[in-house]
């Protein structure tokens, strides 16, 4: 059984993901890599971000 | 003078690709195995990138004790996670047959290895659809 804490788990779920939209989305090596790094740019900002926005909510 | 050279260009046959039951197969490959619908079109290397990626997300799903869910559900949203999950091939029923029980839905990591397991059979719809894509010769 693996336990892993919030973080961890967003980072390996968006670099996954990002490998698979990546190679996926475009056509040349050099366009997967830039759309890959760019998809888990937005996952882990986006994430990032909203837990910052959602701080002071009290629920 | 250029409608002519229009409608040669027109005349001009594509060139024949896979049959329909080619193509489902390679989609049906797709689907048992993650990227090997793609080894099979000869794209390796995004067959083996394919492969690792959409299994360490399966397999990372079932170390933290993701759920299975049951088709006979009452729920519509377990019945959509049963497909989901079901995307990701002969993953699925092999778990089950080397001893995964489902999952245990108390231990602290659950809720994430369910969204593990179901995220890698979406990835692995879309890996059928690339396929389908490249068959039909609209990728290359």
């Amino acid at each position: 059984m693996m336990k892993i804490s919030h973080f961890p788990a967003m980072v390996l779920f968006s670099f996954l993901v990002s490998v698979v939209f990546g190679v996926l989305g475009k056509d040349s090596p050099r366009d997967r890599l830039i759309y890959g790094a760019k998809v888990f740019g937005a996952f882990i900002g986006f994430a990032l971000l909203l837990g910052w926005l959602m701080y002071p909510l009290p629920w | 003078m250029a409608r002519k050279r229009a409608e040669s260009e027109i005349a001009v046959k594509p060139k024949a690709g896979p049959s329909r039951a080619t193509r489902i197969g390679f989609c049906v490959a797709a689907w048992t195995v993650p990227g090997l619908g793609h080894l099979l079109l000869g794209r390796r290397w995004r067959a083996l990138i394919l492969f690792c990626s959409i299994l360490a997300m399966f397999f990372l799903g079932l170390a933290m004790e993701g759920e299975f869910f049951s088709r006979q559900s009452d729920s519509y949203l377990q019945t959509l996670g049963y497909f989901g999950e079901l995307c990701v091939g002969l993953a699925m029923p092999a778990a089950g047959f080397f001893g995964y029980s489902g999952g245990d839905p108390f231990f602290v990591s659950s809720d994430y290895g369910t969204a593990f397991l179901v995220t890698a059979g979406m990835l692995n719809a879309l890996t059928i659809l690339d396929v389908y894509d490249i068959a039909l010769g609209r990728k290359p």
